[in-house]
């Protein structure tokens, strides 16, 4: 049996702050099973754990940090254009504390 | 005239027999026509303006730009639902360096929402369909800019390339992508997918004009500390007839037709059609070798690709969540708005893929599949460094044959034993290494492609050996011709 549930399924869904429908729900559990049975393939290669994992593209990169300049920064007018709730200047969003926080 | 590539516009600009308005009034006609017929972009700018011409080359002419790079004041969408309205306040570092080289942008072109698609199926306009035949896939994510190039609407359009992006859709279109070294074109206003897999590039009918174009938008940029400076380095100019010496090789479990007892006759004759080319680059002096690798480990490429582009674009996209980027939906509360705007936004393909992400990156889940997914990645990194010790670089063919039908009707089946010669594309994003596609035939009158890969900031001797390799073949600059089913 797989150790991939609907439950399971629906608790990432939900840290991932969004719902899925039962359809989308089934096609997840579907790829986890295949996916399941590809790093089963993968953790069965030779020396695979001895080996480093690669999270960067370039081994050799090398990079300057910038000098501390002060740089133009963008016009907080234009950074409004793509909000449509604003109030004085600023996006508007729901309260986010409780009312009834002391 | 856009049937021509950049240098020969560019003299007909400096001699005066055009002018940069009438390419760009030439370019969006044949957009309009191309969305009629494949429905390729997600913006048509109208109102696009000629420039200057000046020396550089691509002055005054103009290009396309997939919907994933920033563009100042024009819709940016990705193809996602999510960003359906967004108009960025800046352009990305590649578009601002294009326009400084004065490059005209006519349209955005449809991508696989986010670039996380290999079809040309997902954006949230609709498929793209491919100008040789409209039944079939143009592949992804460069969808609409394969589809663009491929009919002549530009020279030159750009792409990113995360698994094969560019490189799959320009085989499937008849034409070159080019995927330089990881960091030579600044990923500053791309949206990413997976940043460590994430490449800038660029789709055209020949290798002189890749060169052109990469050219123009390459350079170390302080936006995006993985960018390196490329100064010393002019791909158009490195571009000549030398090539003798040069040493390709290919891999035997990917081209040997022994490999595939099931084997379709259209994969038949698309391995015939590889190893006819490779005995044409040896007659140009090329050495061109077979060489044996581990199968076990290289049928993984593509299960490793999935679970690491999956956790990194889990990560990248969480601030898409309707209040740092996207129109806000409804709700009463901040969770309950951000909840509404991801769950409405996007399609449910991505949001596979965010499960499949956040699964391998939690704690108890990162050593058996996120980190054993790197770890394959730096075994597979490894030994192409090893070949490239010896050889210049990789030859393969692109995919299992020409494009696949959109409604799934192609004739072979998908099965193991094409697993390697569907993924191999995904070792350049592994390793960031330069990568090129060129067209090299046909089958069933539609394009197929072959692919060379070399050791990272060899970008120069790759694209030379595919600008001398399309040289002696009869594809260069050809433009779709193909079977319109409306």
């Amino acid at each position: 049996m797989s150790k991939f549930t609907k439950e399971l399924v629906e608790s990432y869904a939900n840290d991932l702050l969004f719902h899925l429908t039962d359809e989308e729900n089934e096609l997840v559990l579907k790829e986890f099973d295949e996916i399941e049975k590809n790093m089963e393939e993968i953790a069965s290669l030779p020396n695979i754990t001895d080996t480093l994992a690669m999270t960067h593209t370039l081994d050799d990169f090398s990079f300057t940090l910038r000098e501390d300049e002060i740089e133009e920064t963008p016009d907080i007018e234009d950074l409004l254009k793509n909000c449509k709730s604003i109030e004085d200047r600023e996006i508007s969003v729901p309260k986010v504390v409780n009312n009834n926080v002391e | 005239m856009l049937n021509k590539n950049i240098l020969e516009l560019h003299n007909l600009l400096i001699n005066k027999e055009t002018t940069s308005k009438s390419l760009i009034e030439e370019s969006l006609k044949k957009s309009h026509e191309l969305q009629a017929k494949c429905n390729a972009f997600v913006t048509i700018i109208d109102d696009a303006k000629e420039s200057d011409i000046t020396k550089d080359l691509i002055s005054g002419i103009p290009y396309g730009i997939k919907d994933n790079y920033s563009t100042k004041g024009i819709l940016s969408t990705a193809s996602s639902n999510t960003l359906k309205d967004y108009v960025p306040f800046f352009d990305a570092t590649a578009i601002a360096n294009l326009k400084k080289h004065g490059a005209v942008a006519v349209n955005k072109t449809v991508l696989d929402e986010f670039g996380m698609g290999g079809t040309g199926t997902t954006g949230h306009t609709g498929s793209v369909l491919n100008p040789w035949d409209t039944k079939r896939m143009t592949a992804g994510s460069s969808a609409g800019s394969a589809a663009a190039v491929a009919y002549g609407v530009y020279p030159f359009a750009l792409g990113s390339d995360t698994g094969d992006s560019i490189r799959k859709p320009a085989a499937y279109c008849g034409i070159v992508g080019y995927k330089p070294t990881y960091g030579m074109i600044s990923r500053y206003g791309l949206f990413p997918f997976a940043s460590s897999l994430d490449h800038c590039g660029v789709l055209t009918r020949c290798v002189e004009d890749a060169a052109i174009a990469t050219d123009a938008m390459k350079g170390i940029d302080p936006k995006d500390m993985t960018t390196w400076d490329s100064s010393d380095i002019n791909l158009y100019n490195s571009l000549n007839k030398n090539v003798q010496g040069k040493k390709l090789f290919y891999l035997k479990e990917v081209v040997d037709l022994e490999n595939y007892p099931h084997a379709t006759e259209e994969l038949k004759q698309h391995l015939e059609n590889f190893h006819q080319t490779i005995e044409k680059l040896k007659k140009i002096g090329i050495e061109v070798k077979s060489e044996t690798i581990d199968k076990r480990l290289f049928q993984t490429i593509g299960s490793a690709y999935t679970c690491i582009s999956c956790a990194e674009a889990t990560s990248n996209m969480s601030n898409l969540n309707g209040i740092i980027f996207g129109p806000a939906a409804d709700g009463e509360t901040v969770i309950e708005k951000m909840t509404n705007y991801r769950t409405e936004g996007f399609s449910p393909l991505i949001k596979r893929r965010f499960v499949i992400g956040s699964y391998v990156l939690k704690k108890e889940n990162q050593e058996r599949y996120y980190l054993n997914a790197a770890r394959v990645r730096r075994q597979i990194v490894d030994i192409m460094k090893k070949f490239f010790e010896t050889y210049d670089g990789l030859i393969l063919p692109v995919s299992a044959g020409p494009a696949p039908f959109l409604d799934g009707s192609r004739k072979e089946t998908i099965t193991d034993d094409i697993r390697i010669l569907e993924n191999h594309l995904i070792i350049g994003n592994f390793g960031g290494f330069p990568s090129i596609t060129i067209p090299n035939g046909f089958i069933d009158n539609l394009p197929v492609g072959i692919n060379i890969t070399g050791n990272c900031y060899k970008d120069a001797d790759i694209l030379n050996i595919a600008y001398n390799l399309e040289s002696i073949l009869p594809y260069k600059n050809q433009i779709a011709g193909g079977v319109d089913h409306e």
